[in-house]
Order: structure tokens, then C-alpha cells, then sequence
């Protein structure tokens, strides 16, 4: 799948109201799409009306960042047992680069998204137990009615986590 | 205190969920091994802990709850929400609840 396909949602705009917004959004849309950090480099994607499909956002509440670099098994259930269906890796707005399914894949199902938190926060060098509370960090959704696009919002810490429909 | 406990509260009532079942596993081997299964009480809680003070012990435990079957809704983003985290020190609690709705999960190491 294209990659514009995923750009072509409206971005909003940023609301110039106050000092406190760095240089970073005085720099051509290119530029600042290059910036690595701060977290919030680009706008809120907006999702709004695209064909139907499964879209995941992964964030960091420990760091207040995106989970870039966070690994993610998603894999279907198939009869008893989940079976991979590919490995993505967060990017820097913390999403897969692609939809995990659209179109013909965006199909109805059980799935997990095996989250590698462990992996995750040995990497950027925080101080938890061996093990840490959490390592690989399941998630599991239902998918329905294939005719209604699922976004997943995932936010994660080292000791705790949240997911829900998103939008 | 020692050992597993969790609390179920459903965020659509601001009330606690009462007679969700709840299942304990040990995930260290494969298939994971049952070691409890009950229901919440009236307070959202289980009458014991699940994991009672006594089997207190390090390992790689996973919480599952059974909220497909509770809230009966066609969408729900979840059947069965499972909550998989380690004990790293069997001198510890570990209160592990699960805020809910049809449509958000949210867990947390708690006290």
C-alpha cells in the first residue's frame, strides 16, 4: 500500500497561539517532518473518512513521546492459537508505516498486537526490575464490521497501560 | 501482604463490576497453566485474593477477564482482555486492577 494513502487525511493545523511554541513550527512542513524530537514534531493525523481499516498509535506516557522503535507482533487467531501475521516496528509518530490491515486484509477476526515493552525500555535505558512488570504486553481485539475503520491507541509504562477505540 | 489481588470497575457506571469472570494463569510454561478462576463480588473485587498469599512466588503471571460475555455489546473491542506482568519480588503485592468499558482497557500496577 501507498504510503500517501496515509498522508492524505487533512492535517490540522497547529493553533499559533503563545511563545511556547518552539522555532520548530516556524519551519517549512519539510523540516519539521525531519526533526527527530520533540514528540510532537507533526500535527494530530486525522482519519476522518478513509476506507475502512486498522490503524494503531503507540505512546510512551513514561517519556511523554511517541514509542518509537517499539516492536509489534500482530498476529490473527487461528483456531487456538495466534499466528503471526507480520512484525512492525513503531515510527516516529509512533504508528506502523502502514495500516496493520486495510482493504482485502481488513478482515473479521480476533487479533493480537504483542507489544515488546521490554525490549522497548531496555533500550532507552530505564531502571526496572528484572523482569519488569511488564515485558510482552498483549493486546487483543475484536474486529466486527469490516465496513467501520478501528483505530487503537495504545498508551504504555513501564507499569501500566491503557487501549480503547480511538478515532 | 503478598501475593495477586485485582479490582474491576466499569467506567460507563462509575461503579464496580460485579460477576465478571476472571482467570488466573502462570505463563511461564506453554500452554500457560490455570491456577485460579472465579468472579468479582458486588465490590468489583474477588472474596480471596486470586492469587492467595500462601502460592506467593516470582514468576510470569497473566490476568484474564472476561468482558465480552459481561457487557454483551456487538462491537466490543475486546472479548477476553488478558493482563500478562511479572512478579519480580514474591514479598510484594500486586494489585492489578482493570478499568473498562465495552471499548477501553486500562491496568495499572495498583496498592
Amino acid at each position: 500500500m501507498a504510503k500517501e494513502d496515509l498522508l492524505k487525511p487533512a492535517r490540522r493545523q497547529f493553533a499559533l497561539s503563545g511563545l511556547a511554541l518552539g522555532a520548530a513550527t516556524l519551519l517549512p512542513a519539510g523540516a519539521a517532518a525531519q526533526t527527530p524530537a520533540p514528540a510532537q514534531a507533526s500535527g494530530p493525523i486525522v482519519l476522518q473518512g478513509v476506507s475502512p481499516r486498522l490503524t494503531v498509535h503507540a505512546l510512551d506516557t513514561f517519556h511523554g513521546a511517541p514509542a518509537t522503535g517499539l516492536r509489534i507482533d500482530f498476529s490473527r487467531l487461528d483456531g487456538e492459537r495466534y499466528k503471526l501475521i507480520r512484525t512492525v516496528t513503531a515510527n516516529a509518530n509512533g504508528r506502523s508505516d502502514d495500516p496493520l490491515l486495510i482493504g482485502e486484509s481488513y478482515q473479521a477476526g480476533d487479533y493480537e498486537l504483542l507489544l515488546h515493552v521490554d525490549d522497548y525500555f531496555a533500550s532507552k535505558q530505564a531502571k526496572l526490575p528484572t523482569p519488569p512488570f511488564l515485558s510482552k504486553l498483549p493486546v487483543r481485539i475484536r474486529v466486527v464490521n469490516v465496513a467501520e475503520r478501528i483505530h487503537l491507541p495504545i498508551q504504555f509504562g513501564p507499569w501500566s497501560y491503557t487501549y480503547s477505540r480511538g478515532s | 501482604m503478598t501475593g495477586i489481588t485485582t479490582h474491576v470497575l466499569d467506567i460507563t457506571t462509575g461503579r464496580p463490576l460485579s460477576g465478571l469472570q476472571v482467570e488466573l494463569y502462570d505463563v511461564a510454561t506453554d500452554p500457560p497453566a490455570l491456577l485460579n478462576k472465579t468472579r468479582t463480588n458486588p465490590d468489583g473485587r474477588t472474596d480471596a485474593p486470586i492469587l492467595p498469599a500462601a502460592s506467593a512466588r516470582t514468576g510470569q503471571f497473566e490476568l484474564r477477564f472476561h468482558v465480552g460475555e459481561h457487557f454483551k455489546v456487538s462491537d466490543g473491542l475486546s472479548d477476553v482482555v488478558p493482563v500478562r506482568f511479572a512478579i519480580f519480588d514474591a514479598t510484594q503485592h500486586y494489585h492489578v486492577p482493570m478499568l473498562c468499558s465495552p471499548w477501553y482497557f486500562s491496568t495499572y500496577r495498583g496498592s
